[in-house]
């Protein structure tokens, strides 16, 4: 079942497209790897996306539903999460607080039964001393309490926007195997942008490559990997 | 240890707020009110303070409601008592609509137009002459509430001081927490986890502008008349703001600290400075800003719970 | 460029308005361009530091207001005219607003924009009070010949003084322009309003710039405090409407746009002075600029929800 697709999607800023007519969809249980070089425009699309920004032109639809120019929040309570690039912590919220805020807003939980949810979803991940501050996590449990807000909202469509970045290879490890088993037993349609090529062939079952704003190429990764113009891409934006 | 603490002094505290008609005279009575309501409106400017948005409307909708109260007794014939939920009614619908149109752009315009709420306010009491009264104010003919008995009186702004103290302690324990919170720590992440961003800061400023209101309702049914000058008076805004700020921003401990503390003080100084005294509140406000933005009770937090090593 | 459309609508709407008003009542352009320049002249140092600084200075008019006040006890001292004033009181309104820069607002540029609000509003207050405690709530004049200067024509007589709001209000538009178009600070002033780490980058002391940009704002509205003087009593909240106005005038106008001020200010001076011109309304006019601010707002929201 199709879970989200864009047609046509467009973002300038500007005079600079960072987004250019990217139409694309993704299915329920589906990992998807969306990659390109840097300023590719891979975190403006998932801004779009989830409503952080609105497109210029085209459209986004949530199981069928079009939901181009909904408000972020809402389109929060349907079911479509996100982590930043950047980290985005609360700060004045201890560590659990923080993942209830997910559960509470976009579930409409109690604050007893967002609790309950949020000690659910930080298990999942491993996170533990729930009721610190965020001042005293390490990068590792930023990042893994990020996802762990996101997946406090029940999503059915979740991005994840460099979340390995700035981890050592033990935590990419364990990090990967987690998200894997998340997203199986929830049965969540995955996004996942990363610059680590062995994250992207180990995680995910396709790909989409954005390259100037435009998705130059779509495939699994070992087929994506060997598409000349993908090749040109990463080496032109490298060199 | 420190939770218990936190209790025995705020039993101490409740039991000096109960007992106190029987211990004291009318001078003092009239100087414990006037720290209550400064209190209570300290801590309701917080409460909106917590989601990162300052108001300086707290005269104005303690003006309006002021207003409301005393012009529903004379023009619509209210019971005096009545006339104080009405105030609140009537602040609390004039923050929806200004807050409908001002929310959505925040920051610096929202406190801008809320600067200029009590002088628009007042020009409108002022130019609404026949109903309002005008500039020489007008005088309830039946006069004070109650009869003017100090206890009675006292027990009022008792009752405004413990709403204000009800609603920002359900706050602090309500989904308000977690979402005025996460606006104020980063609007982006509260967005994209379903918070309503502009419901809940309208929901806060329509709440927080009810209490205002009903704090001027009960404070111009406790003199009898209300006049533009006395109750769009800068008082109403700067004694609380700097109440707030010198005890600590951000929950209900620190107003009620600062209140306590400056509420005292101020009550001298009033009678040390006829002109001016507000100058000391302007002084406070910059160096608490500047030198410890936490106020005191983030400092006795801060010596209380030595630096732990952080996590890198 | 949005911005620059918006300016020209204005302009032309205002000029259309104008010329109406001109044919029918012909004393409230007269004293609503008068208004408008002095609304622009005060408004402009606002704009700038909003523009370079990004700091609302909510004491604003209350540094006008301090200028004033020391360009009264110091002619009362001295006999000397407020117009020969203009220049000392700007420098010396400089020098304090540098101090106060240095002191206060420096420390707290790079915390949250709540706390520079705050700060700010406490400055505003501690000046006003400090005048307060000093001189009372009295208010001052100066009595002098020249600003009751006026112009017949057939059976009216417009008085004209006031076009001396108009020519500073253009004086410091222009100025300014050529200031941070064509001399070094200027342009690194610029450089640092549009992008304060890249400008740290290529080596421009950006605090320093602050303070600089700060001070020429001070001076700018100091000169209009020693002006302000020639014709208007003065008592300690002077300043304040001016505070809310200037800010309204620059929000009309959009941040960064300072030609824009001059538009939004005639819109401001003229609507004031329409309402005055009847004994039913004149006491409305003080809350246009309320109804000015809030259009704007609603008509920016709209606009953001559109996109
Ligand atoms: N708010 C904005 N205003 C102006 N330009 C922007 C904005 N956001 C992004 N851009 C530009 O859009 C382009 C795409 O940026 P984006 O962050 O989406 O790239 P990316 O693929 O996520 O890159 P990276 O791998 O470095 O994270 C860049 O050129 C960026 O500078
Ligand atoms: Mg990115």
């Amino acid at each position: 079942m199709t879970k989200l697709r864009t047609e046509h999607l467009t973002r300038a800023f500007l005079g600079l497209v960072a987004v250019n007519d990217v139409s694309f969809s993704m299915e329920e249980g589906e990992i998807l790897g969306i990659i390109g070089p840097n300023g590719a425009g891979k975190t403006t699309f998932i801004n779009l996306v989830s409503g952080i920004i609105m497109p210029s032109s085209g459209t986004v639809e949530y199981k069928g539903r079009d939901i181009t120019y909904l408000p972020a929040h809402d389109r929060a309570r349907l079911g479509i999460a996100r982590t930043y690039q950047l980290i985005h912590p609360l700060e004045n919220l201890s560590l659990i607080q923080n993942v209830m805020v997910g559960s509470i807003f976009a579930k409409g939980n109690g604050l007893r039964a967002a609790r309950a949810k949020a000690e659910e979803v930080c298990a999942s991940l491993g996170l533990t001393g729930l009721d610190r501050d965020t001042s005293k996590l390490t990068i590792l449990e930023i990042k893994k309490m990020e996802i762990a807000r996101a997946l406090a909202n029940e999503p059915e469509v979740l991005f994840l926007d460099e979340v390995m970045a700035g981890l050592n290879s033990d935590e990419t490890r364990e990090l990967i195997a987690q998200v894997q088993t998340i997203a199986r037993e929830r049965k969540l349609a995955v996004g996942v942008v990363e610059h680590v090529m062995g994250v992207i062939k180990e995680l995910t079952h396709r790909v989409i490559v954005l390259e100037a704003g435009e998705l130059i190429a779509e495939g699994p990764y070992e087929e994506v990997s060997k598409n000349p113009r993908v090749i040109e891409a990463y080496l032109g934006g490298a060199a | 240890m420190n939770r218990n603490l936190a209790r025995v002094v705020a039993t101490l505290l409740g039991a000096l707020a109960v007992a106190l008609p029987a211990l004291a005279g009318a001078y003092p009575l009239q100087v414990a009110r006037n720290v209550m309501l400064y209190m209570a409106l300290a801590i309701t400017w917080d409460m909106l303070l917590r989601s990162g948005q300052i108001s300086f409307g707290i005269a104005g909708l303690f003006g309006l409601g002021a207003y409301a109260s005393i012009l529903g007794v004379i023009r619509a014939g209210m019971p005096a008592w009545a006339s104080i939920p009405f105030a609140a009614a009537f602040s609390a619908l004039a923050a929806l609509l200004i807050g409908y149109l001002i929310l959505r752009l925040r920051g610096m315009y929202f406190s801008i137009v809320t600067l200029a709420l009590a002088e628009i306010f007042r020009i409108v009491i002022h130019n609404l002459h026949d109903f309002t009264g005008g500039p020489e104010g007008i005088v309830a003919p039946q006069g004070v509430i109650f009869g003017g008995s100090a206890s009675a009186l006292y027990w009022l702004a008792l009752g405004g001081l413990a709403v204000a103290l009800g609603a920002s302690i359900w706050f602090e324990r309500s989904k308000f927490h977690f979402a005025l919170t996460a606006i104020r720590d980063n609007e982006i992440a509260a967005s994209t986890s379903g918070v309503n961003i502009f419901s809940w800061l309208l929901a806060t400023f329509v709440i927080t502008s009810g209490i205002q209101g009903l704090l001027g309702g009960i404070f111009v049914q406790s003199y009898g008349f209300a006049t533009p000058d006395s109750v769009f008076s800068a008082d109403f805004t700067l004694l609380p703001l700097a109440m707030a700020l010198l005890g600590g921003i951000h929950g209900t401990v620190g107003p009620i600290m600062g209140a306590v503390l400056l509420g005292v003080a101020s009550e001298w100084l009033k009678l040390q400075m006829p002109y001016g005294h507000l100058v000391v509140y302007g002084i406070i406000i910059i160096i608490v800003i500047l030198f410890m933005p936490r106020g005191l009770y983030g400092l006795a937090r801060k010596m209380a719970r030595p630096a732990e090593g952080r996590a890198e | 460029m949005a911005l620059k459309r918006r300016a020209t609508i204005l302009a032309a709407l205002s000029a259309a308005a104008t010329i109406l008003i001109l044919l029918w009542k012909p004393s409230v352009i007269n004293n609503g361009l008068q208004q408008a320049g002095l609304y622009a002249a005060i408004a402009i140092p606002m704009g700038l530091v909003l523009g370079i600084v990004h700091i609302v200075n909510l004491a604003h008019g209350e540094f006008m207001m301090v200028a004033a006040y020391a360009t009264y006890f110091a002619c009362r001292a001295t006999g000397m005219d407020p117009l020969l004033a203009v220049l000392p009181a700007a420098a010396v309104t400089a020098a304090f607003g540098w101090v106060v820069f240095q002191l206060t607002i420096k420390r707290a540029l790079k915390a949250p924009e709540l706390n520079q609000l705050i700060l700010t509003f406490g400055i505003a207050i501690a000046l006003t009070q400090a005048v307060n405690i000093l001189f009372t709530s009295q208010t001052f004049k100066l009595q002098l010949d020249y600003v009751s200067a006026s112009i017949d024509i057939g059976e009216d007589t417009f008085p004209v003084w006031s076009y001396v709001f108009v020519a500073f209000a253009i004086l410091y538009a222009v100025g300014l322009k050529l200031f941070l178009t064509r001399t070094t600070i200027g342009k690194a002033a610029l450089a640092v309003g549009q992008n304060p780490k890249g400008a740290a980058i290529v080596g421009i002391d950006v605090n320093r710039v602050y303070g600089l940009v700060f001070a020429l704002a001070l001076a700018l509205v100091g000169a209009m405090g020693a002006l302000f003087l020639t014709k208007q009593s003065i008592f300690p909240s002077v300043g304040s409407p001016y505070t809310m106005k200037s800010f309204c005038l620059v929000a009309v106008a959009g941040i960064g746009n300072i030609p824009g001020i001059l538009g939004a200010s005639l819109l401001l001076g003229i609507s004031e002075q329409v309402l005055r011109g009847f004994r039913d309304t004149r006491a409305w006019a003080d809350i246009v600029f309320f109804v000015l601010i809030i259009a704007v707002i609603l008509g920016r929201s709209i606009k953001w929800r559109k996109s």
